[in-house]
């Protein structure tokens, strides 16, 4: 009885982080309107004759969908691939993000919005999002279909072209996504188990695990980082998202079994430097963690110029285990809504569990909620125990 | 059948025991004797709450269920807060019902009507402790109602 009790706990926290999640991504319509800008700056630089063929495309969190809204900034970006195709690598990429920047300026409706930024271009909707488009080109050498993008060195100019592959990354994700970890209850068990707890909505679970863990612990960072001195260095999303990745396959392949999804995002927090490669030279340390869809992609390429980026990467990651492996102590909604609001900041940790007052507040004029051995409150499923209606009294 | 008389018939403090003792929502201890019943549970509001351990002590002849929270203690994680819908603050004893309503009378069962509004309060309790704000709606009594509710109740 403790054992399921324990379980069930676990899963409505998982609840209320997926509800924490909704809170958080881009809307639906937010990705429509961008997609509907992207779309027709494609078509402009296709009309405007740009020497060949090229095409527009999201990387990053929009196609993998994982996004967060940031703190405190408004616009949100929106990364874009410009991709050029039949130009060699013999193309300078200065003169290719060149030709692209000058397409846009004769457009009056870019040319105000426009903002050049070391690899990219960026077109700001005020009060909306950047769309960040930089330039690609074929890589020939890539046999997994990747591109070449502009090489950024540390003083922010530019030489030459480095190795990616957005396509390609997308759909590593995506295959990883769908693998399936082990979980001790089977569905079924669950779904019975889960009857008290179904009741309060959206008590579902994660709507895909892998994209809900990169979520969690992006935005983790986002609020761990605001305010600190240190803001510059938190690891990047790329990283965040490929050990993640990494470490969500590893721990479905693996021969462990999970109680619940709690469970596995702890694992996954927790599992993740085992996917950063260390070599030491000397008394150096280099790391790499390597794109799998392409040749000589190093996300970690920073951390070998500024052993601090390494560093903070590790502080952040210990943080992050410790917050998700502490939810399943807690007892006591006030002490759940603090340990939100710390580690995921005030406002939408209360939107999220705001949900939960109102899901039971509105279950009682309809006579919805019952009492259910061992769960407690629940909406829906007023078979035994109703919570009549009542009129709470006194001073 | 709701008629008249089966509406206005008590029950008795051994057939309200007898609920109680027979309920999943209220497992505990307690006794009955002489038209007294107490009886001892823990409740927890939802799977995200504290478990709470409540005391019920109804008395036949004067026909009102009082209800404690006997640990933890309430206005210790209220932190200097004054407590919300309660008779008295420590222990605290819960207010659950409007008087002379019909919400409560002597010929309901307290597992199917006190039991249920005190897990209802436990969770308003704790969302209360969150947004300081009491969500449970409810209605606060006149100075002469409280005399008049402290007398009908009076119990210890």
């Amino acid at each position: 009885m403790l054992a399921v009790d324990a379980l069930l706990r676990k899963v409505q926290l998982t609840g209320l982080l997926e509800m924490l999640c909704q809170e958080v991504e881009l809307t639906d319509s937010q990705i429509e309107d961008a997609k509907k800008h992207y779309e027709a700056v494609g078509s402009w630089l296709t009309s405007a004759s740009l020497l060949y063929p090229s095409l527009i495309y999201p990387q990053g969190s929009i196609s993998l969908r994982t996004t967060v809204r940031p703190i405190g900034q408004e616009e949100y970006d929106v990364d874009l691939v410009c991709l050029v195709n039949g130009l060699s690598d013999s193309t300078s990429p200065t003169d290719l993000k060149q030709h692209i920047g000058d397409l846009l300026k004769t457009n009056g409706q870019y040319k105000d919005i426009l903002e050049e930024k070391p690899r990219c271009w960026r077109l700001n909707y005020a009060k909306k999002f950047h769309l960040d488009i930089t330039p690609s080109i074929p890589n020939p050498r890539c046999m997994q279909g990747g591109e070449l993008v502009p090489n950024k060195l540390p003083d922010r100019r530019i030489s030459g072209w480095k190795p990616t592959n957005p396509k390609g990354y997308q759909k590593w994700f995506d295959e990883n996504g769908k693998l399936q970890p082990r979980f001790r209850l089977t569905e079924d068990a669950l779904a019975k188990a889960r009857a008290g707890v179904e009741a309060i909505p959206e008590q579902k679970g994660f709507k895909g695990l892998l994209r809900r863990c990169v979520q969690l612990c992006k935005h983790h960072r986002n609020e761990m980082f605001a305010n600190r001195k240190d803001r510059d260095n938190a690891p990047i999303s790329i990283i965040l998202t490929t050990l993640a990745s990494k470490s969500y396959a590893y721990c479905c392949t693996s021969s462990v079994v999970h109680d619940t999804e709690l469970d596995l995002l702890v694992e996954v927090v927790r599992s993740m430097p085992r996917f950063i490669e260390v070599s030491e030279v000397g008394n150096r340390r280099y790391y790499n963690i390597p794109n799998k869809t392409t040749q000589g992609e190093n996300f970690a390429e920073k951390w070998n110029a500024d052993e601090n980026l390494a560093r903070t990467f590790f502080t952040w990651q210990k943080e992050a285990v410790a917050v998700f492996e502490k939810m399943a102590e807690l007892s006591g909604l006030d002490e759940v809504a603090s340990h939100f609001s710390k580690s995921f900041g005030d406002s939408v940790s209360k939107r999220a569990i705001g949900r939960l007052t109102t899901a039971i507040s509105e279950a009682r004029p309809r006579g919805l909620l019952s009492v259910i051995p061992g769960v407690g409150l629940s909406v829906g499923v007023a078979r035994s125990n109703p919570v009549r209606s009542n009129t709470f009294f006194g001073a | 059948m709701t008629d008249f008389w089966n509406r206005t018939r008590k029950l008795t403090a051994a057939q309200q025991y007898f609920g109680l003792a027979n309920s999943l929502i209220c497992r505990g201890h307690g006794k009955v004797h002489q038209g007294n019943v107490v009886w001892e549970f823990e409740a927890r509001p939802t799977l995200l709450s504290r478990t709470y351990r409540v005391r019920i002590r109804y008395q036949e002849r004067k026909g009102s269920p009082l209800v404690y929270v006997v640990d933890p203690d309430l206005s210790g994680l209220a932190k200097g807060r004054r407590v919300p819908h309660v008779y008295e603050q420590k222990p605290a004893r819960l207010c659950l019902y409007l008087p002379r309503t019909g919400q409560w009378s002597p010929d309901l069962r307290i597992v199917d009507t006190i039991v249920p509004w005190t897990y209802l309060w436990l969770f308003y309790f704790e969302e209360w402790l969150v947004s300081d704000e009491w969500k449970g709606g409810g209605e606060h009594p006149s100075p002469e109602e409280k005399l008049a509710c402290a007398e009908r109740n009076g119990f210890e």
